[in-house]
């Protein structure tokens, strides 16, 4: 009986599996990533840039925001803060309109608000869609990114549905158009999209003596990141913050935590 | 005759009630039908004055069901059914064959004028005389009785009285004494009838300045050859529209079926348009919907709204991307009107700010081709980090629980969860816009203005950021969820 050595559980040579995968990893840029010409804008947050391909948000792809649940694991009570992400990749492309898709609330309605949203980009470029089914918000969506003056297409809605994904990301690929999903809750893991982020609201800073709000502090959580730089962390995840006076949104820097900014978390489902 | 007393003569008597609302929609839908005609289709104005129990011109016939009328202006349409004077008795025959076809009793006649073509179709005898010669209305109403003249019933019998029973007595009289005997109205209609005077037709719909037509020797069904017919139909109106140098801003296709009904659909355009391709796909998104029924005779394109035309070209080359925003040439505007087409043009919007300091009122919804100056919004700007990212549009009422009453509050309720408030930023006083009265009796529940509201920022114990406001007294104040913060 062979005695079982510590090697029988290293893991295993770069032997033909790992060139196999690496080939793939190559097709799939190329399918992907070249066909667009790798154009990418940053999101201005060095931290986060550094994990993207081409140092930046994708444009000929598929980005999906979702309001994450709270810290006591309920579902999101609104998705202010994923709104405001959004907002502020939205604001990066700073020349042409964005098509806005929604699918309107049963109940009351709640629409963006300009006034907040104008921090990011000048409210006046929005062309703003309501579709009451999804195949509609879908199509719309396509249709914006089909059209050459469209700066991003946004789309709001519950629904996940894994064909007209592909189908957003293909129409992006073509176009070298942005698309965006914004979900007020997350949708099942199984997504063609580029990458995933995860906002969720922060406290704000404690300052002794000062029971005030402070400045919007959202969790981000790059859930899925497609063709990007590998992270020393499973899930990367960063606390930043939004200052409405500068307009400009940062990682908080977290000395007392002992890290450089990146905050580890548990790995949740999926 | 009362309905009693007719059940007592013939006592089997068939009665049924009257329906003056189907015959108005019968009317009407025959009224549209014509449109295959002219687009200058009225229904006869008396008719409805008769119908309607408090008309105070009563005209001794015509009125819906039983012989209502319809009026066409026809000048300039015969062409289509062949030269001159021979296309407008071929149209006439025409109308009369298809109605007949339908199982409408009709008669049809044709003159000069709106009076004489209204007599001649009820009083006239013979066939012959239902079509009255280019300036022939004189010695056509001669012989007609007085009743053609679309008078009340009173100055009729007074006519009769007085030995006039037929148009052409009338002719030799004096006009003073006949005016100031009847009032101005016999003569009046006399030189209506007879071209002296302009008598208007309003149409029912507006007729449109440019119209194509096609029409099929056997009836189409198929969803291709709608659409095949479609694309001539906009190829021949965008023709006229080059020639006229202008664009369409509406457009209208009207399907007539072969049971007479019609089938309309419609598109707009945010900016004068004539490209074939573009208007064709704007109708692709219509197309699905219409029904052919049993089959399409006639399809009719008009264009009700059309505008100078302002684009340069009508073909431009394609030029990369465009480097800056420029809405002409970037392809927006034609995305807007197909998604427009599709969702409805209310579902396609920019956002505009309005002058007010009253939160809700500071967003509107404007039309697409509505120009929103770029940093419109600037003004705006100073504000946004107080104000949250989505606005409920009907501020949701919650239970609140503060120390004092006038206190900000330290937990509210709201979709049945406690949200512990830990931060709160406020108040901003909000006071309503005093020179819009207030509706009496109504409470802040819809969409109502309190006259003052206290705006609060909260944070609760998930670091989740609301926008709340108490509308107003302290005491019988009440809370409400107007925002979520980023």
């Amino acid at each position: 009986m062979p005695a079982i050595s510590p090697k029988d559980f290293a893991p295993p040579p770069a032997g033909p599996s790992a060139a196999l995968r690496e080939q793939v990893r190559r097709l799939e840029r190329a399918h992907s990533v070249q066909r667009a010409g790798r154009s990418a804008i940053p999101l201005g947050i060095p931290e986060i840039d550094a994990l993207l391909p081409e140092g930046g948000l994708l444009t000929g792809a598929l980005h999906e925001i979702e309001a994450g649940p709270t810290p006591s694991g309920r579902v999101a009570p609104h998705d202010g803060p994923a709104l405001g992400f959004a907002a502020h990749m939205l604001g990066r492309f700073e020349h042409g309109t964005i098509l806005w898709c929604r699918q309107p609330a049963i109940g009351g309605d709640v629409l963006p608000y300009a006034p907040a949203l104008s921090a990011w980009f000048d409210p006046a470029r929005i062309v703003m869609v309501t579709a009451r089914r999804e195949e509609d918000l879908f199509w719309a969506m396509e249709e914006g990114l089909r059209t050459p003056g469209i700066a991003a297409v946004l789309g709001e809605t519950r629904a996940s549905d894994l064909t007209a994904g592909r189908r957003l990301s293909l129409a992006a690929e073509k176009s070298s158009i942005p698309a965006m999903l914004l979900r007020a809750q997350p949708a099942p893991p199984q997504s063609i999209c580029t990458t995933r982020w995860r906002v969720t609201s922060a406290p704000s800073p404690e300052v002794p003596g000062i029971e005030m709000l402070g400045a919007a502090r959202w969790q981000v959580e790059l859930r899925r990141n497609r063709f990007g730089a590998p992270s020393v962390d499973e899930m990367p995840a960063w606390l930043l913050e939004w200052n409405d006076e500068t307009n400009h949104l940062a990682v908080v820097p977290q000395a007392r935590d002992g890290s450089s900014g990146t905050v580890r978390r548990e790995r949740l489902a999926g | 005759m009362r309905l009693a007393d007719a059940n007592t003569l013939i006592p089997r008597l068939v009665t049924t009630p009257t329906e003056p609302d189907a015959d108005r929609a019968l009317v009407e839908q025959i009224a549209s039908w014509c449109d295959r005609y002219t687009p200058w289709v009225a229904i006869d104005p008396l008719g409805a004055a008769l119908a309607d129990p408090d008309a105070k011109m009563i005209c001794s016939a015509g009125g819906y069901g039983g012989d209502a009328g319809l009026l066409l202006d026809v000048t300039g349409c015969g062409h289509l059914y062949g030269q001159g004077e021979a296309g407008e008795h071929a149209l006439m025959a025409d109308l009369v064959q298809r109605l007949s076809r339908h199982d409408f009793t009709c008669r049809a006649a044709m003159a000069d004028t709106a009076g004489a073509a209204w007599a001649l179709a009820r009083y006239g005898e013979k066939q012959a005389d239902l079509f009255c010669p280019h300036n022939g209305q004189r010695d056509a109403l001669a012989p007609l009785p007085v009743d053609g003249l679309r008078l009340d019933p009173s100055t009729l019998e007074r006519f009769l009285k007085l030995g006039l029973r037929r148009i052409g007595d009338l002719y030799s009289i004096p006009r003073a004494p006949l005016s100031r005997r009847f009032g101005d109205l016999p003569l009046s209609r006399l030189d209506q009838a007879l071209g002296r005077l302009a008598e208007p037709i309003e149409p029912r719909r507006p007729p449109p300045l440019f119209r194509s037509r096609i029409s099929f020797a056997e009836p189409i069904g198929r969803g291709e050859d709608i659409a095949a017919a479609t694309d001539r139909l906009i190829l021949a109106l965008c023709r006229q529209f080059e020639q006229a140098s202008v664009g369409a801003r509406k457009l209208e296709l009207a399907l007539y079926r072969v049971d007479g009904s019609v089938d309309r659909t419609a598109i707009g355009t945010s900016r004068p348009n004539r490209d074939t391709p573009k208007l064709l796909k704007l109708f692709e998104e219509k197309l699905g919907t219409l029904d052919p029924g049993f089959g399409v005779e006639l399809m009719i394109l008009s264009a009700p709204e059309v505008e100078e035309w302002t684009g340069a070209q009508d073909s431009l080359p394609e030029t990369g991307t465009p480097t800056k925003f420029s809405w002409h040439e970037d392809g927006t505007i034609d995305l807007a009107d197909r998604l427009a087409s599709r969702l409805g043009a209310e579902n396609v919007v920019r956002l505009a700010p309005h002058d007010s300091h009253l939160p809700h009122r500071v967003q509107v919804a404007v039309p697409f081709a509505t120009a929103v100056p770029e940093g419109a919004w600037a003004r705006l700007a100073s504000m946004k980090g107080a104000r949250p990212t989505r606005l409920l549009q009907r501020p949701e009422e919650i239970t609140v629980t503060a120390a004092i009453p006038d206190d900000p509050p330290r937990q509210f309720q709201w979709h049945r969860h406690t949200h512990k408030v830990v931060r709160v930023e406020g108040p901003e006083r909000i006071a309503d816009e005093w020179w819009h009265p207030r509706p009496a009796g109504k409470t802040a529940a819809a969409n109502i203005v309190p006259p003052v509201r206290d705006y609060y920022r909260v944070e609760d114990n998930d670091g989740a950021r609301f926008w709340l406001f108490r509308d107003g007294m302290v005491n019988t104040a009440k809370w409400y969820l107007h925002g979520f913060c980023a």
